[in-house]
């Protein structure tokens, strides 16, 4: 989807045709070299055999950014880019539905502890297609009733089929009590 | 070692028979196994795992049988997700999306399910019947891979990044030396120092694979996809509007005029397959790479190239039948399901081990032959399917982006039973989202995290056994004419580009 290719996708224009987010660019190489960083300061004490590769690797990936740092400041002082995060945001019209998004995943892996799969996948999909149908204009009970009907194979399927150990919660006691 | 592996055609007939006898059982185990195949987290060696009450109360042939179908589905089933939703099934799937995903949002769906489902199937025939031929001669190849020639292989893995990153090798090799470091997390092979584990616990025993899979490819992917009404082109929707049973066969032409190609692919899948810890994952990005570095049109690699598809699905079909060789000639699985087979059928009382193929030879052979017909039940029961399955494609990101997270998040739960593997597939899927938006390649930063901690084994073992010598990865005859092909094969695309370019330009002039 995002590869190099995405270019023909119907959201709107991306960054990737106006000049280079270099700041953007920058994300994934600083935290590469943070990540690394940490990664020396765990294997000070340790003996060699758990250094060596560390070392190596970090060091030339470490190098690696550095090159890539001189590339992105060269992009930028020819004029070609600036140091600004649109590529990473854009487009802005979906930043809400982003953030929705990753707010409901946050709360489907702290919640499915207690709730178990099914009850958990149920109010994560509720609450997602609620919004992106009611966005269209249609009605709460499809997405009430495609949230129950997914929700349920996932627990026919997985659960009650294949006896795989999902999360349990009341939903799944009460049935494994009662069958 | 002296094997009496000689089959004649009396005893193949009779095994080929007697495997058919089992339809029944082998029908619902191709469709189990490419259900499994296709959801991340899970695998044919968990299924087994799961089934093992099943398999153990069964009779021998019928529990080989149900097993060996279920694990020649299941690789192929891993192929489906990956080039329609960019969501490999296991990680042996992951070099799939690179083209096949590209295709699928083409509106060429249809056609890349063919043709991964014919180049799954005859990579998975052909090495079947290499290996029932030269099962002694293959069991010998891991006698020779020692650590230092394991780290060549390694590195083949790795120089795919110089393909996959074709438009920015610097931002491809971050990705993979990223990857690398990630990959590094863990106790260390040696002392069991703990290195980058944040302090958990979860991370002493490195970075599990399939949250890691599932994050950068289907978090990511969700998040991407909530961007557009659809996952196809306009282009691709224009051709989703009338879909017809054409495209299905034009995949399955595209696979039988490249006939060479699915047959080398397989063989480099093949030959992989049979060194115990190299996995399906390492054998479809070599094969990508060398398809790749031969090809005459490698600019076309990345963009939904049929050919960039064939490669990864024969090769990690091709590995299918390589990890049982040496379980059956040595007692050694060559991967997780291979040892799950051992476990299941020494249960049986059955012994593996040079003596197997006089003391019962309808399991020594019987083996590879239920492969190969589960191959064929395999490609009838899947082609007919392509069509209907494509329209997955055609759902509205609405619905797809939510399944994908729920789905996924729990599949990434699975192998392990940590929750704590949810929360690290959404820290795998923000980087793998942060990734693609600013056009650093996931599957570089995969390689690295599969690769990682198996080129630190190797690397270790061979420096330690020098005694510290470095010198030591130049010191085999084998390892050096792996070096050279490994350096040709990096050397081939650049070579080979210059020479068109320099034909262009003379005879443009």
């Amino acid at each position: 989807m995002s590869d190099e290719n995405s270019a023909e996708l119907d959201a709107e224009p991306s960054a990737a045709s106006g000049p280079r987010s270099m700041g953007a660019e920058l994300v994934i190489p600083a935290g590469a070299v943070v990540f690394t960083l940490y990664y020396f300061l765990t294997i000070i004490d340790s003996p060699w055999t758990a250094q060596v590769s560390a070392v190596f690797v970090g060091a030339i990936l470490i190098a690696l950014v550095l090159a890539f740092m001189i590339t992105a400041i060269r992009t930028v002082a020819r004029g070609d880019g600036d140091w600004g995060f649109a590529a990473l945001l854009q487009p802005l019209s979906y930043v809400k539905t982003r953030l929705y998004l990753l707010g409901l995943t946050v709360g489907y892996i702290v919640v499915i502890n207690w709730l178990g799969f099914t009850i958990t996948t149920f109010l994560f999909l509720f609450l997602f297609l609620a919004m992106a149908l009611l966005g269209q204009g249609k009605r709460v009970k499809l997405s009430l009733s495609l949230a129950a009907a997914l929700s349920i194979s996932g627990y026919l399927l997985f659960i009650v089929a294949f006896e795989t150990r999902f999360p349990f919660g009341p939903f799944e006691t009460a049935l494994e009590a009662l069958f | 070692m002296e094997i009496g592996t000689d089959i004649t055609w009396d005893i193949f007939t009779g095994l080929l028979l007697n495997t058919l006898s089992f339809w029944w059982m082998m029908i619902p185990a191709v469709i189990l196994g490419l259900v499994v195949g296709a959801i991340p987290g899970f695998s044919a060696a968990n299924t087994i795992i799961i089934l093992l009450p099943l398999t153990f109360a069964m009779d021998v042939e019928a529990g080989l049988v149900f097993m060996v179908a279920l694990y020649s589905a299941s690789r192929m089933g891993a192929g489906i997700p990956a080039i329609l939703v960019n969501i490999p099934g296991t990680a042996g799937a992951a070099a799939t999306p690179l083209d096949g995903y590209p295709m699928a949002r083409q509106g060429r769906g249809q056609q890349a399910l063919a043709i991964s489902f014919v180049a799954s199937t005859a990579g998975g025939l052909l090495t079947t019947i290499i290996a029932l031929l030269a099962m002694p001669w293959l069991a010998r190849v891991s006698f020779f891979m020692h650590s230092v020639e394991m780290i060549v292989v390694m590195l083949f893995g790795i120089s795919l990044i110089a393909t996959i990153a074709a438009r920015n090798t610097l931002k491809g090799l971050i990705a993979c030396f990223f990857g690398l470091m990630i990959g590094f997390v863990g106790t260390d092979h040696v002392y069991a120092a703990p290195r980058a584990t944040f302090g958990f616990l979860e991370l002493y025993d490195g970075i599990p694979l399939v949250p890691a899979l599932v994050g950068l490819f289907a978090v990511s992917e969700a998040f991407l996809v909530i961007e557009g009404e659809s996952i196809l082109t306009k282009r691709g929707r224009e051709l989703m509007a009338a879909p017809s049973w054409a495209a299905t066969f034009e995949g399955m032409q595209i696979c039988v005029k490249r006939w060479w190609h699915v047959t080398w692919c397989s063989i480099v899948g093949l030959a992989i397959g049979v060194i115990p810890g190299a996995g399906a994952s390492i054998a479809a990005f070599v094969a990508y790479q060398q398809s790749r570095s031969f090809s005459k049109t490698p600019e076309l690699y990345g963009t939904g190239h049929p050919e960039g598809l064939i490669a990864p699905e024969a090769a990690n079909n091709g590995v299918t039948s390589g990890t049982l060789v040496p379980l059956i000639i040595l007692g050694l699985p060559g991967g997780a399901t291979a040892a799950i087979m051992l476990v299941v059928l020494e249960f049986h009382g059955v012994n593996f081990g040079p003596s197997l193929f006089a003391e019962r030879p309808e399991i020594g052979f019987g083996i590879f032959i239920a492969m190969f017909v589960s191959y064929v039940f395999m490609i009838f029961t899947i082609i007919p399917l392509s069509r209907y399955m494509t329209r997955v494609t055609v759902i509205s990101t609405s619905f797809m982006a939510p399944v994908i997270i729920s789905f996924t998040l729990v599949g990434s739960f699975v192998p392990r039973e940590f929750a704590f593997d949810m929360g690290l597939a959404l820290a795998f899927g923000i980087l793998g989202y942060v990734a693609r938006k600013t056009n650093y390649h996931v599957a570089a930063i995969l390689i690295g995290v599969i690769l990682g901690p198996l080129l630190e084994q190797f690397f270790l073992r061979a420096i330690r056994m020098a005694n510290g010598d470095i010198m030591v990865l130049f010191s085999s005859r084998l390892g050096n004419a792996l070096w050279l092909a490994l350096a040709v094969s990096i050397a081939l695309p650049y070579a080979l580009d210059y020479k068109r370019r320099k034909a262009e330009t003379s005879g443009g002039s």
